[in-house]
């Protein structure tokens, strides 16, 4: 069915309006980065500055370790999106599908994680960090991103698998398939967009953190691209241009990873096949 | 096979990431220091120098942000860890001290050496067990930190000796020499958002913040101190040579751009400002009032090195060692030299290059007009109270009367807070009871679903063995930190019990409710807005995701460059973004007013209802009045947040067969009932777990409230629960308050999710 014209403009305008809003602080950003002489704010609202230098891009390779800290914080990164996918594609499985006692206690629980204003968690962690002798690695930051990340994974693969009709495990068990194959053959494929979600959720909670990372890392070579970035900033004379162009830099592999991923969020493989 | 290569991958992974932590066989000192990055070139050249002199000994730097610093650092010394030196200016060792948390510093300093110092840089102060005993807490490498009045020659040729000059000075400035007309440059600039900038008018006018009894008895409310702030506000509003808000980095900008004729600011920015190309930089001291014919004084304090209490002996001589080698004179000679920064040795002061460096000249100049910043934990409590009436005093809402009373009760209220004594009300034994009483009651209460669950697990153990690990991974962070804060709940941490808090009951709750660890704001207060903060949040980023999946579903021209961009403000890390909305914002150059000056907007924005509506016309003070800096902080976190539903809902809609709106078409529904009985309820089991989350992660949102209205300014009227707990907590050292204070927000968040849960029935699935 062909739709209305006047809504095909309609789509356009509201999506040109809301793109603007989305780069335009962004623009001013990459105006900073582009300034000369560290200034934050400006006078002047073109996004190409007068003077404008590629000096900030420069030195963030050249003097500072910049490819390290982008090097740490991708194989953190993706640790954590393989290790939160594979816990909260099985995970959201179990509360979707089985009606096991405290299910639902589980489910609250998994929210419950989540109340407790972070802040106040830190210093109890650090103690925990500290005795464990996970200062300076990255298997404390990984287990702690991981279950950041997992009370919504898992109830975001909860919600994806309760859209799926049981009925599909159910012709597939009946043509010999295990309980395990059933779910990795026919569940899983059709649940890729929520799996796609999942990955660039839990990466995004391992990318852009930075509270937890100060605390647990203190060598700066073992430092994250955030906390690298947070290095530029000091409470009376931060570099807001080195600051800006890696934060320009940082926000890039997130929007690679996004683009590559949306094919599969926008095609995932429909429900046409199923009849209820 | 496929899980067999996921497993071995892990297994590869994890065996990487823990061989990372491996230490080399030296002896290491690790410095935490707060240098700005042209200080860091001298300190790495240092370090080199000194590990060439001492091969055995690897000294470790770690550049870490005044904030971050502090509370890094106290949080590792109370886990027994940490570095074994830190570096920064005097302030902050009253609390440290009080912590117990610096180590006395006076074996290694002999009679002689210390008389080498300039009086009053080595920081001492009496020792907590035997106030008879003075304890070394720092040992400086400068001495200054103080303020001075920077000029820019090309607008200024020669500085203002009194502040009539001045005046006329910035006068001069403003104008354009040529026609006379009004420019867009400023006489002066400087922070008017911390009072420490504002110290040097009301000394200026013979007042001081605390009184003459040699205590720390604060003295803010005086006829002097009411005249220097009418004094500040006679330069905005009547010789209008300032702008109408500046904070720091705005009056940072204007001067390095040429738009200021004249800064305050500290000795650890001049050289920047020497060196910006396209200004003439001099620095000269600050200005006599000339009401008064006194000299405006600044605050002076040494900075350098501290010893924590908590390394071995060896450590500590290690570390001492460095200590020496950076606060001797040949070290202090080469930072004097680079970053034109004075020096804590006396012999220093009379080098040639003190008679020949004119910035080095004037900076001194200035300390004789100095006082020591005093480093008692009053000295904190009094800055804490000075900043929201001052910040009311230039945002309008108060005058200088009403700003210097408030500070005075402030301060007496915060100092008193400090000191109060929490003592348990009963013995420690009959909390453990009453906890190990309340555990055996929940299990007794609950003893039939435990006893279900052993024959359940046996009887479908896949669907445990499928949860089970992503729950221990939670419960392994979450329930050690947990029962830890419950316990601190109760008990009485705070600046003056650090380390030897005990359980002292219910207090900190009752607190909640009767004692204001912040001035002005209530516990009410603060829930209501940040009810309101959630809600409204959430409506935006909800509404305008969706809104946004289905303008993107479906066939749409430019498709995935929409996408793309719409994806952006998730992308971009929200520490940055968040500054950059609040320099958006900002009242004379925010792109926000800006735009709202701007025809067509105008036509809105001038009309009359829409004046009535907001009391005024553009341009709006967003950051300075608090429902605006709350609504500005609104915008800034729905741009965060939309994104992120935004994706959600687009996976959500891909699951949606189409054959059930074909369905729905034959049976003659229209495009809003096919949205409103196809698409919503199938949204709803992907979309409910995101707004649930959301709605919990936007009430304890920390970070967007904190960066867009610089920690709950103007004076602390833009608080939501947590940045009050964060405040609380790390600003006022309130420990046992926050904690209670989060299990308050713990328990109300979950009694409303117990509630929507029940509800919604969003644990259900569509199909059951």
């Amino acid at each position: 069915m062909n739709e209305p014209r006047a809504l095909t403009i309609f789509r356009h305008l509201f999506l040109l309006l809301f793109a603007a809003i989305s780069i335009y602080p962004v623009l001013t950003v990459f105006s900073i980065s582009l300034r000369p002489g560290n200034q934050l704010q400006s006078t002047d609202l073109s996004i190409i500055p007068e003077n404008w230098t590629f000096t900030a891009y420069r030195q963030l390779f050249t003097d500072q370790p910049f490819l390290r800290w982008l090097g740490n914080s991708m194989i953190v990164s993706c640790m954590v999106t393989i290790t939160g996918v594979a816990l909260a594609s099985i995970g959201g499985y179990a509360l979707s599908r089985f009606k096991f006692v405290g299910r639902q206690a589980t489910m609250l629980a998994i929210l419950t994680t989540q109340m407790f204003p972070a802040t106040m968690l830190l210093l109890p962690l650090y103690i925990v960090i500290a005795k464990l002798h996970l200062v300076d690695t990255f298997l404390g930051l990984l287990v702690f991103y991981v279950s950041t990340a997992l009370p919504f994974c898992i109830w975001q693969m909860k919600g994806f698998y309760d859209t799926i009709p049981p009925s599909l495990e159910e012709a597939a068990r009946i043509d010999g398939c295990s309980q395990f194959g059933s779910f990795w053959r026919i569940i899983l494929p059709i649940a890729v967009p929520g799996l796609v979600i999942t990955a660039l959720f839990s990466f995004m909670t391992a990318w852009s953190e930075y509270i937890v990372a100060a605390q647990v890392l203190q060598d700066r070579e073992m430092f994250t691209l955030p906390l690298g970035i947070k290095s530029f900033q000091a409470s009376m004379s931060t570099e807001w241009a080195l600051y800006a162009a890696a934060s320009i830099l940082v926000s890039l592999p997130v929007v690679i990873v996004f683009i590559g991923l949306s094919r599969y969020l926008v095609s995932g493989m429909t429900l046409g096949a199923v009849k209820e | 096979m496929a899980c067999r290569a996921f497993l071995s991958l892990c297994w590869l992974a994890c065996a990487l990431l823990a061989g990372c932590g491996e230490r080399s066989e030296k002896r290491t000192v690790t410095l935490w220091h707060q240098m700005v990055p042209r200080d860091r070139v001298m300190l790495n050249q240092l370090v080199a120098e000194f590990e060439a002199a001492n091969p055995d000994i690897d000294v470790r730097t770690l550049y870490k942000e005044t904030e971050e610093l502090r509370s890094g650092y106290q949080a590792a010394a109370l886990a027994g860890i940490g570095p074994e030196l830190i570096y920064g200016p005097s302030d902050v060792m009253g609390t440290y001290h009080t912590m117990g948390i610096v180590a006395d510093m006076s074996d290694w300093i002999s009679q002689d050496e210390a008389a080498k110092f300039v009086d009053g840089a080595l920081t001492y102060l009496p020792d907590l067990k035997q106030p008879t005993r003075n304890q070394l807490v720092l040992l400086p490498d400068r001495f200054g930190n103080h303020l001075a009045l920077v000029y820019n020659r090309n607008l200024v040729p020669n500085p203002p000796k009194t502040t009539d000059e001045l005046i006329e000075f910035a006068k001069a400035v403003m104008v354009a020499p040529e026609t006379g007309e009004r420019t867009n440059r400023y006489g002066l600039v400087w922070n008017f958002v911390e009072p420490f900038f504002a110290v040097p008018f009301i000394t200026g006018y013979g007042a001081w913040v605390f009184d003459d009894s040699g205590k720390p008895v604060p003295n803010l409310d005086t006829p002097e101190a009411i005249a220097g702030y009418k004094f500040i506000l006679s330069l905005r509003d009547e010789q209008k040579i300032t702008p109408q808000n500046c904070d720091y980095e705005t009056a940072d900008s204007l001067f390095k751009t040429g738009k200021a004729g004249m800064i305050i600011n500290g000795d650890w920015s001049w050289t920047d400002y020497l060196e910006t190309e396209g200004i003439d930089a001099a620095v000269a001291p600050l200005p006599t009032i000339s009401a008064t014919g006194k000299p405006m004084l600044t605050m002076i304090s040494p900075k350098g090195y501290s010893l924590n209490p908590f390394v071995s002996p060896k450590a500590a001589d290690d570390a001492m060692k460095f200590t020496l080698f950076m606060t001797s004179e040949e070290s202090q000679r080469k930072f004097m030299e680079l970053v034109k920064i004075l020096p804590s040795r006396k012999v220093l002061l009379d080098e040639p290059l003190m008679q020949s460096d004119p910035t080095l000249q004037a900076s001194k100049a200035q300390l004789a007009n100095g006082r020591i910043m005093p480093v008692v934990t009053e000295m904190r409590a009094t800055w804490d109270a000075m900043r929201p009436p001052y910040q009311k005093l230039m945002g309008g809402s108060a005058n200088p009367g009403q700003a210097a009373r408030e500070m005075q009760a402030n301060a007496e209220r915060g100092i008193e807070l400090i000191h109060r004594k929490d003592v348990p009300e009963t013995a420690a034994w009959v909390w453990q009871l009453a906890g190990i009483l309340i555990c055996g009651g929940l299990v007794v209460w609950q003893r039939e679903s435990l006893l279900a669950f052993l024959p359940d697990m046996r009887k479908q153990p896949f669907a445990y063995l499928l949860i089970a690990p992503a729950i221990l991974v939670m419960f392994a962070t979450v329930v050690f930190p947990f029962f830890y804060n419950v316990v601190l709940s109760l008990s009485n941490m705070s600046l003056t019990n650090y380390q030897d808090w005990q359980i002292i009951g219910f207090q900190n709750y009752s607190d909640l409710f009767n004692v204001e660890v912040i001035a002005g704001v209530t516990f009410a207060g603060v829930l209501l807005k940040t009810i309101l903060w959630t809600v409204i949040n959430i409506a935006f980023h909800v509404g305008i995701g969706l809104a946004l999946a289905l303008a993107l579903n479906g066939p749409i021209r430019g498709k995935s460059l929409y996408r793309v961009m719409l994806i952006i403000p998730w992308a971009v890390p929200a520490y940055i973004t968040a500054l950059t909305w609040r320099s958006m914002f900002h009242y004379d150059y925010g792109a926000v007013n800006l735009l709202a000056q701007t025809w067509p907007i105008t036509w809105i924005t001038e009309s009359a209802w829409f004046v009535w509506l907001c009391g005024t016309a553009p341009p709006y003070n967003w950051l300075g009045e608090a429902n605006l800096a709350f609504a500005a902080c609104i915008v800034a976190n729905v741009w965060l947040g939309y994104p992120f539903m935004m994706v959600i809902a687009l996976g959500g809609l891909q699951g949606i067969p189409q054959e059930l709106y074909e369905a729905a078409r034959i049976d003659g529904a229209n495009r809003w009932q096919q949205f409103r009985n196809v698409t919503l309820p199938l949204l709803k089991p992907v979309l409910a777990p995101a707004v649930t989350l959301g709605a919990i992660w936007t009430f304890n949102n920390l970070n967007v409230i904190w960066l867009v209205s610089n920690g709950g300014g103007p004076a602390d009227q833009t608080h939501i629960l947590v940045s009050y707990v964060y405040k609380a907590v790390f600003n006022f050292y309130r420990y046992g308050y926050g904690a209670a204070l989060s299990m308050v927000i713990f328990a109300i968040l979950l009694a409303v999710s117990l509630l929507s849960l029940h509800k919604t029935r969003a644990t259900e699935s569509v199909y059951s």
